[in-house]
């Protein structure tokens, strides 16, 4: 019997299982115990139970007294001390070698305060339009024809928004914009202003919260207005403004029914004011307005915004778009468009479009930027890691000697990885400080008044910073402190590393091309846009600017300030016009001719009789406007060589004597004149067909003629002879100069480039 | 004291006292089994030694391989000096309580 039982051993396998997993010093001890153990079981729970319980035992006696340890002699290896000890030794290194360490400080700082000016302005930038609830929800329509620039436009015809939505069943919430631009006047108080006619729905698509007033019916009432809270202040000061009456020049007087909460944030429609869409219709019975109401082909009026349904789809809508699309605009009506619908995620920072509503860079400059960011910091990177690796003859000794005493190659590398993040954490400390100086700096930049750039140094830009250094730290440093780590402890101690395997490190050699490249690169595309740019602003434009200042009329009379002005000796000339050329901007309207059936439409400048002497616009037919006969300028029209073809004129001879009328007020136009194609629009825009129209209503601008011996004294006196004539507001002029480089330095000015053309 | 016993821990160290010089993993397993009527799984007893060893109230030793062990030897443990003063001290405190028990309340319970 008892020899019977001897004969059953336990599993063999469990036996060995306990073998692989624990710990040697101790698996006599456990095996033997269990075996001890299995015999009683046997005794108590025949043969099966007792093997199934002695397998349960193994299994539980997996524990961390158990487990087989791990084959360092390290048993309680404490990394927080290691941490200490690498920044002490990391600080001691750096002090000890203070040249290598101010070289690289000052290196990085700088690089790296660039790199925190685009961290801001890429933050800046993508903070638009994040405290919008819908923001997913909410979508615009664009638009894209075939003719001028290959752009998207933001606006689109005012009738798609009811067209489509009666068609297309998963659009709610539609608000149209109208831009409203103009001087709001309350008691003595001017204020020149941009805004928007819009639409009650306005209050339900976005997060804008009034602090005052009902959103329901804030802007239901024709000749309503809201103001922005600061806005408000300004001319009401403490008082309640709501029922207060404002008036805005030339477009009538408005109630004030509501006052907006400060935006939480910013968003991608610049405005100060809104006012209700429905005055729209009392001012075009005026005629102070135009709007293209029901015109397919007027699209660059309105802006309309939607909230798409749950369940519908924008492949939905762009599949009624297009059968809208066949219906209106076919190959008839000769006026081709391509409507498109845009997500407001998209719009600022998103693609480049025309007739934006709002500031905002296009998204692949901040892509640029993200890149040059990345450019600028992997050239000092490469700097440090250059210097170290050539300094890395001198650490030899430290790696052999810590080798010996038992550092492992993870806990060298960890260790020379925390002296670069010590040292790129020490760079940021001064860049920080160079930033007190680049943030004025950059907000100062024309570009950034254009954009309304706000670098705001918040706890999440410090955080972004500190994690930034970091990561720069590590990148830096991982490839000398593997370099360092795998050195071979005996030959690093005897000194055996050669020279040769010390310099000819091959990755040095790669960081150090590729590091001439970049700078080469960034050196010349800055010298090539610098050329571009002086390219831009030499060019042949086919007029006259030197030493001309343009006035903004704000609304003021300019015959009035025209014979204030032409009392000054140094003022030569004096015209008139309601937009300056090459800004990018254009007006336009609608026009139709007796023989053609269809009107279209076509840009025009409105001007005096002065315009074409001044600017040295040359006619190729007929004559200019005729001096002090308003009636008769009034029903004339100059045109250019290009709208000859379009308004089928053979040759410029023929067009004079031609009528076109004007699609808005029946007038009749007489062409009296031809004038040579000038650029009139952005210098990298084919030239287009252009009329030239006498309307004093419209102008916009003084455009004054100085002698300009100096430029600054004449500047200051017209400042006095404005300041007589409106005290309310402060003049704006600039040279034409000055206007072009705003408007180029909103493509140009972030490189830095001193523009020698600058001269007011 | 440096180290607080825990129930179980206090038994096994008791355990290892009693059955002094002779004690290892299973001995005391079969000693809890028997003598406290209580089920006990035999890594748990061999944790609670290791974890005595770890604070330093028993110490132990390679020992013999009798018994069925197919020549694995036993580990024996042998309580310290650290080891019966902390007994003592629990022992004390212990009596302590009983003492501030008055005499009436457990009575009944006889």
């Amino acid at each position: 019997m008892k020899q019977q039982q001897e004969e059953i051993l336990p599993p063999k396998r469990s036996d060995k299982f306990l073998e692989r997993y624990c710990y040697k010093p101790i698996f006599d001890s456990i095996s033997g115990d269990l075996m001890e153990r299995f015999d009683e079981y046997l005794e108590l729970h025949g043969e099966k139970k007792a093997r199934r319980k002695y397998w349960i035992d193994v299994i539980r006696f997996m524990n961390r007294h158990t487990l087989k340890r791990s084959n360092s002699n390290v048993n309680n290896y404490n990394p927080f001390t290691m941490f200490n000890n690498y920044f002490k030794v990391g600080f001691r290194n750096l002090l000890k070698n203070k040249s290598f360490t101010a070289i690289n400080v000052l290196g990085l700082s700088v690089s790296m305060a660039v790199c925190l000016i685009i961290i801001l302005i890429i933050n800046d930038q993508t903070s638009y339009d994040n405290f919008q609830e819908n923001a997913d929800k909410i979508y615009r329509f664009t638009h894209e024809t075939d003719e001028g620039l290959n752009l998207k436009i933001a606006t689109v015809p005012e009738p798609l928004a009811n067209t489509i939505s009666n068609r297309f069943a998963g659009i709610d919430k539609v608000v149209n914009f109208h831009r409203l631009n103009g001087e709001l006047l309350h008691e003595g108080k001017a204020i020149d202003l941009q805004g928007y006619y819009t639409d009650p729905a306005l209050f339900d698509l976005f997060s804008y919260k009034l602090r005052l007033g009902n959103p329901a019916t804030a802007l239901s009432e024709p000749f309503s207005i809201v103001l922005k809270e600061d806005i408000a202040r300004k001319f009401f000061k403490e008082e309640d403004p709501i029922g207060k009456t404002i008036k805005i020049d030339g477009r009538g007087t408005y109630t004030v029914t509501g006052v907006l909460e400060k935006l939480p944030g910013k968003t991608h429609i610049r405005f100060e004011v809104f006012a209700s869409t429905s005055s729209l219709q009392g001012l075009e019975e005026q005629g102070t307005h135009i709007r293209g109401k029901g015109n397919r082909e007027s699209p660059n009026q309105t802006w309309t915004y939607f909230e798409l349904l749950n369940g519908y789809s924008v492949e939905q809508l762009n599949a009624s778009l297009n059968e809208l699309e066949k219906e209106f605009y076919n190959e008839d009506s000769e006026f081709l468009v391509d409507f498109e619908v845009q997500a407001m995620t998209n719009i600022t920072p998103g693609p480049l479009y025309g007739n934006q509503i709002g500031e905002g860079m296009p998204s692949f400059f901040i892509i640029g930027f993200g890149v040059l960011a990345a450019l600028i910091i992997i050239c000092a990177a490469f700097n440090y890691t250059n210097l170290s690796a050539a300094r890395a003859i001198t650490r030899t000794k430290e790696v052999g000697v810590r080798k010996v005493m038992g550092a492992r190659r993870i806990q060298l590398t960890i260790q020379f990885v925390v002296e670069s993040v010590i040292l790129s954490l020490l760079a940021l400390v001064l860049s920080m400080a160079f930033l007190a100086f680049l943030v004025p700096a950059f907000e100062n930049l024309q570009m950034s008044s254009v954009l309304n750039w706000q670098l705001k140094l918040d706890a999440k830009a410090y955080l972004q910073f500190f994690g930034f250094a970091v990561l720069v730290g590590i990148v830096t440093g991982i490839f000398p402190s593997l370099y360092l780590s795998s050195f071979n402890a005996i030959s690093a101690m005897k000194g055996l590393l050669s020279k040769k395997k010390l310099s000819g490190w091959a990755l040095r050699k790669t960081l150090i091309v590729s590091q001439f490249v970049i700078s080469i690169v960034l050196i010349a595309s800055s010298m090539l846009v610098y050329k571009q740019i002086i390219f831009m602003v030499d060019k042949d434009y086919g007029y006259t600017k030197e030493n001309i200042i343009n006035i903004d009329l704000q609304g003021q009379n300019y015959a009035i300030l025209k014979t204030e002005l032409e009392k000054l000796p140094f003022v030569e000339d004096i015209t008139a016009s309601n937009i300056i050329p090459n800004t990018g901007i254009s007006n336009s309207m609608d026009i139709w001719k007796e023989t053609e059936e269809e009107s279209f439409n076509i840009n025009y400048f409105s001007v005096d009789d002065r315009y074409l002497d001044m600017l040295g616009l040359e006619l190729v037919a007929g004559t200019d406007f005729k001096k002090d006969a308003d009636s008769y300028n009034r029903q004339s029209l100059l045109i250019n060589e290009k709208a000859l073809s379009s308004l089928g004129f053979d040759s410029a001879r023929d067009a004079i004597g031609g009528q076109v009328h004007s699609e808005a007020d029946s007038t009749v136009f007489n062409i009296i004149g031809v004038v040579k194609d000038y650029n009139y629009q952005i210098v990298y825009m084919d030239i287009q067909p252009l009329l030239i129209r006498y309307e004093p209503e419209s102008y916009q601008f003084a455009q004054v003629k100085i002698l300009g011996y100096d430029l600054t004294d004449e500047m200051a006196t017209i400042d006095e002879v404005w300041d007589e004539f409106d005290p309310n507001n402060e003049l704006i002029a600039k040279t034409y100069q000055g206007q072009q480089d705003e408007f180029n330095s909103f493509f140009f000015d972030w490189a830095f480039m001193p523009l020698p053309y600058k001269r007011a | 004291m440096q180290y607080k016993l825990g129930e179980f821990e206090e038994i096994v160290l008791l355990l290892v006292a009693a059955q002094h010089g002779e004690a290892y993993g299973l001995s005391i397993t079969r000693a809890i089994e028997k003598e406290l009527q209580r089920s006990v799984t035999m890594s748990s007893v061999h944790t609670a030694l290791y974890r005595l060893e770890e604070k330093g109230f028993v110490a132990s030793h390679i020992g013999d391989s009798e018994g069925n062990r197919r020549g694995r030897r036993k580990r024996v443990f042998v309580i310290t000096a650290v080891g019966k003063k902390s007994l003592i001290e629990a022992r004390e405190a212990r009596n302590h309580i009983w003492n501030m028990i008055p005499k009436f309340v457990l009575e009944f319970a006889k």
